[in-house]
């Protein structure tokens, strides 16, 4: 502690300055910019030292003005998230791979929709001529491979996207409305007891084969899960003060939900939607390996189902799709996370 | 259970012996950085502080000024991403700013030991609480077995729970949370700590609670002979507990001395403003003296006197150089280039005096007031009548008010007393029709608005009452522009033309409310305290309503900030004619604030009268002990203030019905013809 004695006798001459203030005139509008910052305590740093120690000019509204930065919190998002080197390095490379099942097909030397079936060829490993080899009824891999990326991408994205949408809209309303919650919990319980595969059994053989078809039942029985972890986080912010103070106002339910709810489950849905994608091409495989799934379309999970029986011997066979089922898990994963991290604004500062 | 008694303090005697002392524990030019996402936030700016053997030291501040940061350093709880870089805490001959962790085990609860705010979250709800006091017992005192037992009841019965073999099996749960803060209390001078620090901890109790455990705190301490750090931003608990007092702001330690020193002769101008906005000192129907502004970002570099911006009376050089620590006499210290000798020769502001000649008393009221509930022609606006308020169905239903009735008159602001969970601010909602009422009905303007109503009652109902929150971090949506909270309202009934009308609407709400209109494209994170309980008062005005439920409006915000809101809403009373449903614990404000005041004790009213009738002649039991447990601002009449306990068994209601009876034209109390016949011979007298 630096202490300065302090002249106990002080100049008698100086006159004593009162310090009320009438605070009934004292003027509290917010009045027009006035010179502050820098130049300001410039301007000061020229004063002769009498002049220091003489009452400064009072302004309310420098007072109270906000230390902190124009904020948006979209761009705080994208700052964020492009911190994450690695994120952004697997997001390239995905969409790289996606950009190339459209390219694959074109440099390929077989049309995926015209292979010829012929076991004089079957179990070529890759070479020249085919690059990713054959599979076990001689047909090219390679068009088969990137064909089948494609088709599992695309479903798996719109699959994922849909069920978040509907899950969403339902576990929205299903926490917010309180007399609609008996309601959905007694839906969410019958349709969850029914195991899937008999459900998408059921579907495959009354409904038909096809990748369309597929998708729809997916979606319809993803959501679920997707609505009650929804449903949960709403509990959450329910009876918050400012849905209280929006009740107030005569908010409607659609409002309150849109602008005062959802925002706050951005990052969660964002997660859950990243996280879903490789979870859907699982289960495709799954499905594929019960022989729900319509085989004319190649996907990964049929790919990976016929890759089963002769990997040992010719494991380019399982090689090939697993590496790209491998890559679009790791990357949805991380891509999800680092997005998430970043829609969260505890993590803005 | 036995309380010790408050003692008259004699300061001068505290001084001498704090001048013939070496320090106990010596802080100096500690700074303390956290790194949060990149940033540096500089929370300690080189601060510098003493504690003595046996004294009691409050380190007042309001939040974000780094008390609690500062006394974290004293037991080596600083967050992770926080460390101390530069500076030295030295505690029995040792630097604490050095230890390791495996050091700190020896000093950490055996020889400083730390008692937080929340009594709700700082005990394990799956343990009872005899196995909690007794894991510290066995710890510490290395007792075991039934020897530990009995020391854990011995303690339980010290800290003043009753029955302590009983309560000894119970769980947390079990336990209400000034018993609880007791227990905490427990825990942490089971091993006898040499130091105590109290961060806080009476903050979440009701007054009445607060002044027993502020009793407890101060017995235990002079058993045990036991240094206490008290971190608090009331200046009623300073008032009552504290021999020195630290003022911290931003970072730093503004100004040290004894009690005395720090309330009736301050030197710095942030102690002066501290002082003078406490509503106990201002004048009904005038403007407190408001510090404006907020409190500086501790991001950036501070340049000079950290208040400068902030401060009336600051001096040009305030705002170019830090000032030194000054000497006023040798126990007191104040950091404001005031005392410089080159500095202009003041006297400090009127209501310094004030607090001490009139001791923390208003200064009175104006007598040319207008009171509303007087005036002949007065109107009706609010009617509530015999409103009870169920939660809960079957066998678990809970009253949470009872009974209830009365009316506001237009024009009026209108007070509820009560302590947490009296009801007081569900009877706000039930009127404005957010909670369902179960019996009674609530009249606006003479026209029902209860139960079942027209739509057009419903908007008519939502556009002229509106509702102020408590908790200005709470009430507003963190994820929405200023822009749009403020006009939520308009959106819904459509109140505009057009968007430009719109924004002129929300640009004007917001210099009502003193808010610069560029604030309307930012988020409400980026505001203060007082500042996002201006906005959300501008939400509410944007409906032009006529009347407003403001509950506990200042409750959850800084003292500093206490008085800008205060303003406010009185200045909004004046202009626009409003009247406030004014809900709130604290009887300070309700007195400068209100015309008349109802005090609610556990679902119903059991007093209503004139703000000033009702603090001069109290009737109720209930009141009159509300009225004794209130903090003054005055250390002296702090300290030897007669606390009254109610306890409700002393009615005897069940011959002899209690009834709602006007006792005085305007004094209503609520009690039977024995108690009543009391009362009166009372006023007579």
């Amino acid at each position: 502690m630096s202490r300065k004695r302090q002249k106990t006798v002080q100049e008698m001459e100086q006159p004593v300055v009162k310090l009320d203030v009438d605070y009934s005139t004292v003027d509290t509008e917010p009045a027009k910019e006035r010179p502050y910052g820098r130049e300001y305590t410039q301007a000061r740093s020229k004063m002769p030292e009498k002049q220091l120690f003489e009452f400064a000019e009072y302004h309310p509204q420098e007072a109270e003005r906000i230390g902190y930065s124009n904020y948006s919190y979209w761009k705080s998002v994208w700052n964020n998230f492009f911190q994450r080197k690695l994120a952004i390095v697997m997001g390239v490379v995905f969409i790289v791979l996606f950009v190339f099942t459209f390219i694959a097909p074109v440099i390929s030397k077989f049309d995926v929709n015209n292979l010829r079936i012929d076991n004089d060829l079957a179990f070529i490993s890759p070479n020249g001529e085919y690059w990713f080899g054959t599979d076990n009824l001689g047909r090219d891999y390679w068009s088969q491979v990137w064909s089948a990326t494609r088709t599992s991408i695309i479903l798996s994205v719109s699959v994922s996207i849909g069920q978040i949408f509907v899950g969403v809209v339902i576990g929205l309303v299903w926490g917010y409305v309180r007399k609609l919650d008996r309601f959905f919990t007694e839906l969410y319980n019958f349709i969850d007891n029914i195991p899937t595969i008999i459900y998408m059994t059921l579907i495959a053989l009354m409904v038909g084969k096809s990748t369309f078809i597929m998708g729809v039942s997916l979606i319809a029985f993803y959501w679920l899960g997707t609505a009650r972890n929804i449903r949960n986080l709403v509990f959450m912010y329910r009876d918050r003060e400012y849905n209280l103070a929006s009740r107030c106002l005569g908010t409607g339910i659609r409002r309150i939900l849109v602008k005062n709810i959802f925002p706050y489950l951005v990052s969660v849905i964002i997660l859950r939607l990243a996280l879903s994608i490789p979870g859907i091409i699982a289960f495709e495989t799954t499905l594929s390996y019960l022989g729900l799934l319509d085989s004319s379309t190649p996907s990964l999970g049929i790919l990976l189902r016929n890759a089963r029986s002769y990997f040992l011997q010719f494991p380019y066979l399982l090689i090939c799709p697993a590496a790209i089922v491998s890559l679009i898990t790791v990357t949805f994963y991380l891509v999800g996370n680092a997005f998430s991290d970043a829609c969260d604004p505890r993590n803005h500062v | 259970m036995s309380e010790a008694r408050v003692q008259p303090v004699d300061f001068n005697a505290r001084a001498q012996q704090v001048l013939s002392q070496i320090p106990l524990l010596s802080a100096r030019d500690v700074e303390v950085t956290f790194s949060l996402r990149g940033n540096k936030l500089t929370a300690i700016r080189r601060a510098s502080l003493d504690l003595y053997e046996g004294e009691t030291l409050a380190i007042v501040g309001e939040s974000g000024s780094g008390k609690s940061v500062f006394t974290k350093c004293f037991v080596g709880m600083l967050d992770k991403n926080g460390s101390i870089t530069h500076g030295s805490i030295m505690y029995d001959g040792r630097d604490l700013t050095q230890l390791t962790e495996k050091d700190w085990l020896g000093i950490r609860g055996k020889k400083i030991a730390m008692v937080t705010q929340d009594p709700m979250t700082s005990l394990n709800p799956l343990k009872t609480i005899g196995k909690q006091i007794q894991e510290a017992v066995e710890l510490h005192q290395g007792l075991r077995g039934a020897a530990a037992k009995a020391e854990t009841i011995r303690i339980l019965q010290d800290v003043g729970i009753a029955e302590p073999e009983r309560r000894y099996k119970q769980y947390p749960h079990e336990f209400s949370g000034g018993m609880r803060q007791r227990v905490v209390i427990a825990i942490a001078v089971a091993c006898r700590p040499q130091i105590l620090i109290c961060d806080e901890p009476t903050t979440a109790l009701d007054v009445t609670i607060q002044a027993q455990i502020l009793d407890l705190i101060r017995r235990l301490q002079q058993e045990q002979h036991m240094t206490i750090i008290y971190i608090t931003h009331d200046l009623g608990v300073v008032a009552n507990v504290a021999d020195r007092v630290a003022v911290m702001y931003a970072g730093q330690v503004i100004e040290v001395g004894m009690a005395n020193e720090v309330f009736f002769d301050p030197w710095h101008p942030y102690t002066w403003a501290l002082l003078s906005a406490l509503p106990q000192l201002g004048v009904k129907g005038e403007k407190l003296p408001a510090i404006d502004g907020t409190p500086p970002n501790l991001f950036s570099k501070i340049v000079g006197d950290a208040f400068a911006p902030r401060n009336r009376h600051a001096l040009n050089i305030d705002f170019l150089e830090e000032p030194p620590m000054y000497e006023v006499t040798a126990t007191h210290n104040v950091k404001a280039w005031l005392r410089d000798p080159r500095a202009p020769k003041v006297e400090q502001p009127k209501a310094i005096s004030m607090l001490e000649a009139q001791g923390g008393k208003p200064k009175g009221t104006d007598p040319n007031a207008y009171h509303p509930h007087l005036d002949p022609n007065r109107e009706e606006l609010v009617r509530v009548d015999k409103m009870q308020v169920t939660f809960g169905n079957g066998h678990k239903k809970f009253v949470a008010v009872n009974d209830v009735s009365f009316t506001i008159y237009k024009g009026e602001t209108f007070s509820l007393v009560g302590e947490s969970g009296s009801g007081k601010t569900t009877i706000g909602r039930a009127i404005l029709r957010v909670n369902p009422i179960s019996e009674g009905e609530v009249f606006f303007r003479g026209e029902k608005i209860s139960g079942k109503i027209s739509k057009e009652t419903d908007t008519k109902v939502i556009r002229s009452m509106q509702m102020i929150f408590q908790d200005p971090m709470a009430s507003l949506n963190e994820r929405a522009k200023v822009d749009y909270i403020v006009s939520e309202g308009l959106f819904n009934y459509h109140l505009y033309k057009n968007e430009k009308d719109r924004q002129e609407k929300v640009r004007k709400a917001l210099e009502e409310v003193g808010l610069l209109p560029e604030f309307s494209s930012r988020f409400p994170h980026e505001f203060s305290g007082g500042q996002r309980q201006r906005i959300g008062i501008a939400r509410a005005l944007i409906m032009e309503p006529q009347f407003i439920v403001a509950d506990e409006p200042i409750s959850a915000l800084d003292v500093s900030i206490r008085a800008q809101v205060l303003n406010l809403l009185n200045e909004l009373k004046k202009k626009r004619g409003l009247t406030y449903l004014f809900i709130a614990h604290d009887l300070s404000v309700v007195r400068f604030i209100s015309d008349r005041i109802a005090v609610i004790h556990k679902g119903r009213i059991v007093e209503l009268a004139e703000a000033e009738e009702l603090f001069l002649h109290p009737l109720h039991p209930y009141t009159k002990a509300l009225l004794s447990a209130a903090p003054n601002p005055n250390p002296y009449l702090e300290r030897t203030k007669k606390l009254l306990i109610y306890d409700p068994s002393q009615h005897d209601y069940r011959v002899d019905k209690p009834v709602w009876n006007e006792i005085l034209p305007g004094h209503f109390v609520y009690g039977n013809e024995r108690e009543l016949d009391g009362y009166r011979s009372e006023i007579s007298i």
